[in-house]
């Protein structure tokens, strides 16, 4: 950065002033050239939840494949006057709710732990990270049985040596144990968004606080946290896009049962176990909504909690 | 200046070692409560690693630690399944997905980003709502297209979309290129750059980070995902990936514990090495592209 400040001539202005007149005619005409194909990418994206729209009014189900008809609103009016679709979205609320907040507030814990330098810091992030990296569906399985098995479960295991009597998690507590499995799974993605959001942070800013006599409570609080707002924001929004999805854990582990059925579940049972294409379809787009809805509330209302009603 | 040392130093000698005192207690429940939290994570892990190790029988008992160390286990995986054409399948569709997704949403991501038109807010939100889509939504109106096209039963229903753009990369590399400075846009477009070429000479270099860790993830997510290639290669054993394998050596082993874990060590092993060496790149990529 120069600090001195050159006065244009005015020729210069001229010459510059046409200048950026042919070059916005250029561009104009570069970008003429390229927005369709952008317009078209941006439409191929959208071309499975076109066909997914199209198929929800279907009158389609595979055990008669002969009947396909359409039926204009008749999957939509199954979906919000059956029984399934509150309980399912109540269960996908309580489920992606309570593991984002979890996975979200551990993963903070460990970004804070990990961004200070210490030797094996490497290592150290990449162990943590591993949870993360584990194929889900294996993932599922671990815990589903190396874990919280009645019988030889680590868990019940560790209850015992402190004296508690062991508990059937997979069918007496499926919520739980879903809970619990989602957010050691997702503690990692949440952690590393927020130490990409920690090491961003000034470190003279805060060096200068603690001169100032502020606390490493209060720096945290009306420092760090205000920063990683846009850290959190994003990384509860791409996890409750990827929570809200979950699947794997809930076909291995519950199969939907015990207050499990997510959306995302329900509407694979109606696919691929009901085989009613267009009912699940229509599940589909109204999950989509939801997800639409979820998300907006969610980064809405958790900032008001998180940053005591801070700037903005 | 040595008296007054002499008389203050053994009050500030004691006030600061108890405050050292009450610092190093601090450090060590801190220490303490963060070690025990970091190995409660762990733990999982550890028993897969170390059930890898044990006997059959012995993986079925309560016992942690292997009563001797069967590292055959691991070459047992090998004589049992076809891992190798599975990794060799699981790496087609990993990498070529990851290429085409680079291929593809970077130049819209970058439309999304940086070129103004109208419309393109509501081409971001159709690409959030794309990103949205549950995966098992699509799945039956995209089988029955791509059955229409005779590809079902091998891994190209899967990788040819990426080729098309992705909305989960699009929006990660959009929330990056978005931290450009446009000064360095404007500098080139008088420089009489065409727009493609701006994306290439100065969007994509500074945007490295940011691509890489979009990269990783595409690569992860095909890596890891199961219910893809089961849909389209379930009945076809010959174009199995990882994922799909690693399932069926459960059913047809019987449960054998011991080869199972060993085997989600293998599967897990290319991505844990692959962040391990990535790591650094990924959090800077994210840092840059978490901004706004």
């Amino acid at each position: 950065m120069t600090t001195t400040i050159e006065v244009p001539t005015a020729t210069q202005v001229h010459r510059a002033t046409q200048a950026g007149i042919a070059h916005k005619k250029k561009a104009r005409a570069s970008r003429a050239l390229v927005l369709p194909a952008l317009v078209f990418s941006v439409i191929l994206t959208q071309v499975p939840f076109l066909v997914t729209i199209y198929f929800s009014l279907l009158n389609w189900n595979q055990l008669r494949p002969s009947e396909i008809k359409f039926a204009w609103f008749k999957n939509y009016a199954v979906v919000f006057t059956g029984p399934d679709f509150l309980p399912s979205l109540f269960a996908t609320v309580v489920i992606t709710g309570s593991s984002v907040i979890l996975s979200l507030l551990l993963g903070l814990f460990f970004a804070v732990l990990l961004d200070r330098k210490f030797v094996g810091r490497g290592l150290a992030r990449t162990l943590m990270i591993t949870p993360f990296l584990v194929m889900p569906a294996a993932a599922a399985l671990i815990w589903k049985w190396s874990l919280l098995d009645v019988n030889v479960g680590m868990v019940n295991w560790a209850l015992h040596l402190v004296g508690l009597s062991a508990i059937a998690w997979n069918t007496d507590l499926p919520v739980v144990t879903i809970i619990m499995m989602l957010t050691w799974q997702y503690t990692p993605f949440m952690m590393l968004i927020l130490l990409a959001g920690l090491q961003s942070q000034s470190r003279e800013v805060l060096e200068a606080a603690s001169v100032d006599g502020a606390g490493p409570w209060r720096t945290f609080q009306w420092m760090t946290l205000p920063h990683l707002r846009q850290y959190i924001e994003i990384a509860t929004l791409l996890g409750s896009i990827m929570l809200l999805q979950a699947f794997d854990p809930i076909a291995i582990m519950t199969k939907g049962t015990g207050g499990t059925k997510t959306l995302s579940y329900l509407l694979y049972e109606r696919a691929f176990i009901g085989l009613d294409v267009g009912q699940a379809a229509a599940f589909g787009v109204v999950t989509v909504a939801v997800t639409i809805g979820v998300a907006t509330i969610a980064l809405r209302t958790l900032f008001k909690v998180f940053i005591n009603g801070g700037e903005r | 200046m040595a008296i007054a040392t002499h008389a203050g130093a053994p009050l500030t000698r004691t006030k600061s070692s108890q405050a050292k005192r009450r610092d190093f207690l601090a450090w060590i429940a801190l220490h303490a409560v963060a070690i025990a939290m970091a190995i409660g994570f762990l733990a999982p892990l550890v028993f897969v690693l170390l059930t890898a190790f044990m006997t059959d029988q012995q993986a079925l008992t309560k016992d942690l630690w292997p009563q001797t160390w069967q590292w055959q286990n691991f070459g047992a995986v090998f004589e049992k399944a076809p891992l190798l054409r599975y990794f060799g399948q699981s790496l087609t569709y990993s990498v070529l997905s990851t290429v085409g997704m680079l291929i593809s949403s970077v130049p819209i991501a970058y439309g999304l980003a940086r070129l103004k038109w109208k419309g393109r807010t509501w081409a971001f939100y159709l690409v959030i709502v794309a990103m949205m889509l549950p995966p098992q939504v699509i799945a039956v109106p995209m089988y029955v297209l791509w059955a229409k096209a005779g590809l079902t039963g091998t891994l190209w229903p899967l990788i040819i979309p990426n080729f098309f753009g992705d909305a989960f990369s699009i929006f990660l590399i959009r929330q990056f290129l978005i931290s450009i400075p446009q000064s360095y846009i404007d500098a080139a477009r008088i420089d009489g750059a065409s727009e493609l070429g701006i994306l290439w000479r100065i969007v994509i270099p500074m945007a490295k980070p940011g691509l890489a860790a979009a990269a990783l993830f595409m690569f992860l997510r095909t890596w890891n995902d199961y219910f893809g290639p089961l849909l389209y290669t379930g009945e076809s054993p010959a174009n199995w990936t990882l994922s799909v394998g690693l399932a069926s050596f459960r059913s047809v082993h019987q449960v054998q514990w011991n080869l199972t874990m060993a085997a989600t060590v293998l599967v897990m092993l290319p991505v844990i090495i692959l962040f391990f060496f990535a790591q650094k790149s990924f959090i800077e990529g994210i840092k840059l592209s978490g901004v706004k």
